[in-house]
């Protein structure tokens, strides 16, 4: 198996990594289109395969990648099609193709316990997968994820269509930063943001978040078939989620029955690049509580500690962990 | 070998060889675009079009003119041979699979202006540092920009309800194309200095 990330992987700048000589990539082959991937820790190890956001790259999960295989895991990071450094089709991206992508990088990974973990857009492949192949994973963690399109997400998702092709990629970030990420992470990068926008907006190309994001266009609700999802699941929402809110990682809990929803304190939609090491925290004591069969989702509700090593706590009895207000929620 | 332009001289310019050869890729591909418009405009069949083909035939010529004028200009020898072979790789052919020869032209148009609309991507190769004034380089990035906003017009015809039946015959005329752009994109890339995605 090639490993890509060397001991100096840090160090590489995007632009650099994104001209790596093409023999030193990884790609795995889907019909005519190449995947790009990268592998990092022990072979043997329990897996965690990273399933980007729309407008993410593999990159992102850098510093996943280091904190978890020190903690003993093996990561798997990809660009999807139409992303980064994978191919881009010109026209067409189905989800059913992004899927069977996740399947080809799962079977490289061999037999041993896989834990699936997807944020936004990639969450919702990561739900399709463990749809169709829940007996292949271990633990599945949706991230900033939604089952369906409420009319919210829907009209949102229009909207920021219609920001990129009026305005293009740069336009795309202009108003997906301040949607996703806290004041306390915005003000000190405010100087910053050309260059944060630079690297996302080099690696993505208009017409491929085009075609991804009109992957929706005939978009069925998952949500009859959670239910099918037999595994662990941790479900992971911000606090402040404005994109995809609680009452959408709701249903994830309801229909998917051995899950656990955890709220992230004062967190948006991108906490996985604002909060890493918590999320890191959260994603191995998720994947050591599975391997030790100590996990019980039980459809149970929690908050996350705001550093990580913290002790989640169970959310309030009584209260309704669907509103911004203390109220007393339905008794069940 | 350098993942971007330059570098800059002392005023912050691009080297004007690397201007030559990029602002004579531009025109020769933007320039097809312009002429093939010019018949298409021409073409009876495509009356509901009008408007829309009007607008890309200008636009297309405004690219044209701007690097024309914008670009530092010098001796570039080996454009007698770049040149031609451009040219001969704009020129539009039936796509296969579509049983409507003239309609295989069409498609083929739209996908060479999807192509050169989306892979080549001009501004990407600026260095971080270039100034906001150097014309070149203006003229990089509103290439860039308007090309996100010319390539609706093909998503539009190429993912319109009567290409559904020939949707694979279609997709893979635009994947054709695309390949084929990205690669002389990056070949005028590598002749200049700079490397390009390690998918190459």
């Amino acid at each position: 198996m090639i490993y890509l990330k060397g001991p100096d992987a840090h160090e590489w700048s995007l632009a650099g990594r994104l001209h790596q000589r093409a023999d030193l990539v990884p790609f795995l082959d889907y019909g005519s289109y190449r995947i790009r991937y990268a592998l990092a820790g022990p072979a043997d190890a329990p897996a965690y395969v990273f399933v980007n956001g729309l407008t993410q790259y593999a990159e992102l999960w850098d510093s996943y990648g280091g904190a978890l295989v020190a903690k003993g895991f093996r990561v798997a990071t990809f660009d999807l099609l139409g992303q980064g450094i994978s191919d881009k089709p010109g026209l067409f991206i189905g989800q059913d193709d992004q899927v069977a992508v996740l399947r080809l990088l799962i079977e490289e990974l061999g037999r041993g316990p896989v834990f699936l973990c997807g944020i936004s857009f990639g969450g919702l492949i990561a739900l399709r997968y463990a749809i169709a192949h829940s007996d292949r994973l271990a633990g599945l963690v949706p991230m900033s994820c939604f089952a369906e399109l409420s009319p919210q997400l829907l009209l949102l998702g229009n909207a920021l269509r219609t920001g990129l092709i009026l305005g293009g990629t740069s336009y795309l970030q202009d108003l997906l930063l301040p949607m996703n990420l806290s004041d306390a992470w915005l003000g000190p990068q405010l100087t910053n943001l050309d260059k944060i926008k630079r690297q996302g907006w080099l690696t993505n190309d208009v017409y491929a978040l085009q075609n991804l994001m009109e992957s929706f266009l005939d978009f069925k609700p998952l949500t009859p078939q959670l239910s099918s999802i037999t595994v662990p699941t941790m479900i992971l929402n911000g606090e402040f989620d404005f994109l995809t809110p609680r009452a959408l990682h709701e249903t994830l809990r309801i229909e998917i029955p051995n899950s656990g929803l955890i709220i992230i304190p004062r967190a948006y939609h991108a906490f996985t690049l604002e909060k890493p090491q918590l999320t890191v925290d959260l994603l191995s004591r998720f994947a050591e509580q599975v391997l030790a069969e100590q996990w019980i989702g039980n459809r149970s509700i929690w908050i996350a500690p705001d550093d990580a090593g913290g002790p989640l706590e169970p959310f309030p009895d009584g209260y309704d962990h669907l509103r911004a207000i203390p109220v007393r929620g339905a008794a069940t | 070998m350098s993942c971007f332009l330059g570098p800059l001289d002392i005023s912050g310019r691009l080297p004007p060889k690397q201007q030559t050869r990029i602002g004579a890729f531009l025109i020769s591909a933007h320039g097809a675009l312009m002429r093939q418009l010019t018949l298409a405009l021409g073409m009876p069949s495509e009356r509901s079009w009008l408007a829309e083909l009007n607008a890309q035939l200008f636009r297309e010529t405004e690219i044209v003119s701007l690097m024309l004028q914008a670009t530092r200009w010098v001796p570039d020898l080996e454009l007698l041979a770049l040149c031609p072979s451009w040219e001969a790789a704009w020129l539009i052919t039936p796509v296969p699979n579509i049983p409507d020869q003239t309609q295989g032209w069409i498609i083929d148009l739209a996908a060479l202006g999807h192509a050169i609309h989306g892979a080549v991507r001009p501004a990407a190769v600026l260095p971080d540092g270039t100034p906001r004034d150097d014309a070149f380089a203006e003229a990089l990035r509103r290439t860039e920009f308007e090309s996100g906003r010319l390539i609706q017009a093909q998503i539009l015809f190429l993912k319109s309800p009567e290409f559904v039946s020939m949707r694979d015959a279609v997709g893979a005329a635009v994947d054709r194309r695309h390949a084929q752009v990205r690669r002389l994109w990056r070949e005028v890339l590598a002749s200049i200095g700079v490397a390009s995605e390690a998918s190459a």
